[in-house]
């Protein structure tokens, strides 16, 4: 639930309002494309566009001079204002409301669960973003306080990942370039990039340059970065006077060893003439502080809008928003509130909250395959959704390292090795040479009187256990020098072990 | 001659099995709950729902992670002939970046019939290979990446696991990218961003149990009833298999090779030295066949060195031993000569040799890397000024005089106290 002071909070409620009616009336319009199985991507892309089009052509009709993303032109101001004073109950009236009007759930159906997997898909973004209205308004303020008074800028913009940013960015960049063709104002060009795909970090200024001048032959006496700042430092020919809205995605590939590229990059919104508005998205939250630490006394440090992981409330949320476009109920509410609180407490990310659900789903699917039989089609009650335990076994296998379990399935003298290790590593020494290892090992095999294999059988174990992930080993020249160190937590080792007697006695 | 032939026959039939993975992983796969079903089940709806997908498979060398990734895109091939193209790549050979993304452009390039310019730059590559990503999404035809030795490829910046999967996050791309790796944390070794795009579905590779092998043994074993063996030995040759797999000594057999070795491909391996060692006269397999396979790849071949020593290199071992023993850990050809006389004057043995002799002694022993020099550097100083070094241990050096032909008895002693 939006939690913020009034003058947000209204262009928040109302959006949230209009968006579940909007959804619904679109919902019909669209239904008929979910049954063509393969439904050809420019179409979806084009209904995408349509969709969202539509929405955002009708702000005109609210005074506030904040957007607002969706509006349904039916319902008016007074309505809104009505609804508006219970808001705490709205949430649960919509979905309820959504629970009963929905038709049955099939798993067996093939097109709905296509369309449940392709709602809860990453790569399918939802037509309004939830959760981030308070940085949407930020973001676009800025920017438009930047086009307004015709000045450059720039913004920071940091977070974890899966939290929205580029996201976000697709959907500002639409929102300006709305906005502006609405005001009148000239187009703002618009340059996305990413700067992983830049083979040279100053390749970055040929793309700025190739915008700005697009076509102009690249001049060889001067570099793109000089050819940029004699361009800012001079008046322009007032038809050429566009904005230019930058937007660098994974900035922190830039980086270099004398920051030189991000310095400057920072320093072409700082020049006099500049018609530049930086947006740089990264994900650490002290890049401007740790990397340009210069830009703060030439006043020109960027502006930082951090995007916090997502809360629980945030993710159940969303995750009830994809699933409101479908007409019918394949969650248990409870099983996603589990998957929100879990995902929530371990990173709030928001993909792995989607991969965790379509995987709950897979495993419907599976046990449904492998229950078909002589049960008749017609849906049956709640068998066929997906429960708690469902999700339970979807994040397990998630966020479960798969390592116990190897551990367990182990052959016996590697078994042995573990536990040498285990034991040799329990004060403070953390690493041993291999010959001291085999020591140990050779000690454990003679008190339980088991025949010992032989030193190149017991490296080449070794090996095999360091090429999983169990050991490690430093470099040396030959075998028995090299030294061996303990990959996995002793606890995990404790645990997975603790079934087999001698084991357990022997770590105790 | 006539029973030669069907020897040969089977023999040769029961050795193409074994290279065969189709064979071996099919009724390993049979069940619903195989990592063969897990894996076609997740590729093949990423195909039919045209959404994409990452996947991980896990487990030691030689468990079948490949082989059994080989047998579900053969079937995906067969099912959906024209909507699934290949890539493959190898963390060993392609983790360069700008290596990676030619490879991945060339292969594009030969699957769909284009011309591939090796001149091309690492931009002019990428931006194919997304367009050609675009492109295979708009014809609905997926691409299934195979990344083996995912590991290797997370190492450095990652710039070629960050771009495909940030492409498969984009509604326009439909690709599957698998991933093969033997170390279980894989995963942890990327990058968070990456790994927030990856989408954390792991198959886990365990080795088989029990049951399992059994059934593999006799699947792999057994001779079928055609017409081009003569039908008296298929009966026989079937036979003495369930003798030989119903033996308690067999059983121990399996079990100590279980207590070392686990995966699939070193049993598989097991068994066709076993089947080697056939005897060709009488055509069927034994019980000494299993046992001498097992001994085989339980060699040492230190222990086997000791054991081929003449007895004045055994003499000279122990010195050494004594030497390390005495604390002294740094000692060369001269010293041992010492402590050689040392012996001879106390224990009045009859061994003793001159100088010359021993030396030739020594250069055999380095030879068969039984002991070797200290350090490297000093190569101007004469090989007996030299420091040298055991390469083997006290125990084994103890097991392999304990099994010499004929180790004079007085040694034993000398190295015991």
């Amino acid at each position: 639930m939006p939690t913020n002071a009034a003058g947000a909070s209204l262009s928040s409620y109302k959006y949230f309002v209009t968006t579940g009616t909007v959804k619904f009336e679109s919902l019909e319009s669209a239904a008929y494309e979910i049954p063509r199985k393969r439904k050809s991507r420019s179409d979806s892309a084009a209904a995408v566009n349509l969709m969202s089009g539509n929405s955002l052509s009708s702000p005109k009709k609210l005074k506030s001079h904040r957007p607002c993303f969706v509006s349904n032109p039916r319902i008016s101001v007074k309505e809104v204002m009505e609804i508006l004073r219970d808001p705490v109950n709205l949430v649960v009236q919509k979905l309820s409301d959504c629970l009963g009007s929905k038709s049955n759930w099939n798993p067996r159906d093939e097109e709905q669960m296509r369309a449940v997997k392709e709602a809860l898909h990453v790569s399918k973004a939802p037509s309004t973003i939830v959760c981030r209205e308070d940085e949407h308004i930020r973001i676009f303020g800025f920017v438009k306080g930047c086009i307004d008074q015709q000045k450059a800028g720039s913004l920071y913009i940091c977070g974890c990942p899966g939290t929205g940013k580029s996201l976000s960015m697709e959907k500002v960049v639409q929102q300006v370039g709305d906005w502006s063709t609405q005001a009148g104002l000239p187009p703002v060009d618009t340059l996305s990039v990413n700067c992983t795909s830049l083979t040279k970090t100053t390749d970055i200024f040929s793309k700025i340059l190739g915008e700005i001048k697009p076509g102009k032959n690249a001049n060889t006496n001067s570099s793109p970065l000089q050819h940029l700042q004699s361009l800012f430092s001079q008046k322009q020919a007032s038809s050429s006077s566009r904005m230019m809205l930058i937007i660098a995605d994974e900035m922190d590939y830039l980086i270099t060893k004398n920051r030189g590229v991000l310095y400057d990059l920072f320093l072409l919104t700082t020049l006099p003439f500049s018609r530049c508005i930086l947006i740089g998205v990264a994900n650490a939250i002290d890049l401007a502080d740790r990397f340009l630490p210069k830009l703060k006394s030439l006043t020109c440090k960027p502006m930082v809008i951090t995007f916090r992981a997502y809360s629980k409330d945030q993710i159940l949320r969303i995750l009830q928003e994809r699933l409101m476009v479908l007409s019918y109920v394949a969650f248990q509410p409870k099983a996603l509130e589990l998957c929100a609180r879990k995902v929530a407490a371990a990173s709030g990310d928001m993909r792995k909250a989607l991969c965790v659900c379509r995987s709950a789903l897979e495993i419907l699917e599976m046990e449904v395959r492998r229950s078909a039989g002589p049960e008749s089609q017609g849906p049956t009650t709640d068998d066929s959704v997906v429960r708690m335990d469902h999700m339970a076994a979807a994040l397990s296998k998630t966020f479960k390292s798969p390592v116990v379990e190897t551990i367990q399935s182990l052959p016996q003298h590697q078994q042995i090795i573990i536990c040498a290790a285990t034991k040799a590593f329990r004060g403070s020494k953390k690493d041993t040479t291999v010959g001291e290892l085999n020591m140990l090992y050779l000690e454990i095999c003679k008190s339980w009187m088991i025949s010992p294999a032989g030193i190149t059988e017991f490296t080449n174990m070794c090996t095999v256990l360091n090429d999983q992930g169990i050991l490690k080993f430093g470099q040396a020249r030959g075998d028995k020098p090299k030294r061996v160190s303990l990959r996995v937590d002793e606890s995990d080792i404790t645990f997975a072990l603790q079934e087999i007697r001698f084991f357990r006695n022997c770590l105790v | 001659m006539g029973k030669e032939i069907p020897a040969e026959k089977s023999l040769n039939l029961i050795r193409g099995r074994l290279c065969d993975p189709s064979f071996i992983f099919g009724p390993l796969s049979a069940s619903s709950d195989s990592n063969y079903s897990k894996l076609k089940f997740i590729v093949s709806t990423s195909i039919t729902e045209g959404c994409n997908n990452s996947i991980l498979l896990l487990g030691p060398r030689g468990s079948g992670k490949a082989a059994v990734l080989d047998l579900v895109v053969g079937d995906l091939l067969e099912q959906f002939p024209d909507s699934v193209s290949v890539i493959r790549l190898n963390g060993l050979l392609h983790s360069d970046d700008n290596c990676a993304f030619k490879e991945i452009a060339r292969q594009l390039c030969m699957e769909h019939h284009l011309l591939f310019s090796k001149m091309a730059s690492f931009d002019e590559n990428s931006h194919f290979i997304i367009a050609m990503l675009r492109e295979c999404g708009l014809a609905h035809k997926t691409i299934i990446f195979v990344l083996d030795e995912f590991d290797m490829f997370a190492q450095g910046k990652q710039r070629l696991l960050y771009s495909l999967l940030d492409a498969m996050q984009s509604v326009t791309s439909q690709a599957v990218v698998i991933g093969i790796s033997s170390r279980l944390d894989a995963d942890q070794l990327l990058e968070k961003r990456v790994r927030s795009r990856f989408s954390h579905r792991k198959i886990l590779f365990l080795p088989p149990s029990r049951d399992e092998l059994d059934g593999l043994l006799e699947h792999l074993l057994s001779l079928p009833a055609d017409s081009s063996f003569p039908s008296g030995y298929v009966s026989r040759f079937n036979d003495k298999i369930k003798n030989i797999t119903s033996d308690r000594r067999f059983k121990d057999i399996l079990k100590t090779f279980f207590n070392a070795h686990s995966t699939v491909n070193s049993f598989l391996k097991f068994i066709f030295c076993a089947v080697s060692l056939m005897n060709l006269e009488s055509g069927l397999l034994s019980l000494e066949n299993f046992k001498a396979a097992l001994s085989r790849m339980q060699r040492q071949p230190k222990l086997e060195a000791v054991r081929d020593c003449s007895v004045l290199e055994l003499y000279l071992l122990v010195c050494m031993r004594r030497l390390e023993v005495k604390e002294q850990n740094s000692y060369n050809f001269i010293s041992v000569m010492k402590e050689y006389k040392a012996i001879h004057d106390s224990f009045q043995t009859s061994d003793y040799y001159a100088q010359n002799v021993c030396i030739r002694g020594f250069e055999h022993l380095r030879e068969r890397q039984v002991i070797c020099y200290a350090e490297n550097r000093g190569q101007s100083q004469t090989g007996e000024y030299r420091p040298m070094k055991l390469l083997i241990s006290a125990s084994e050096l103890h097991q392999g005089m304990r099994s010499h032909a004929c180790c004079p008895a007085i040694l034993l002693k000398l190295l015991d106290h």
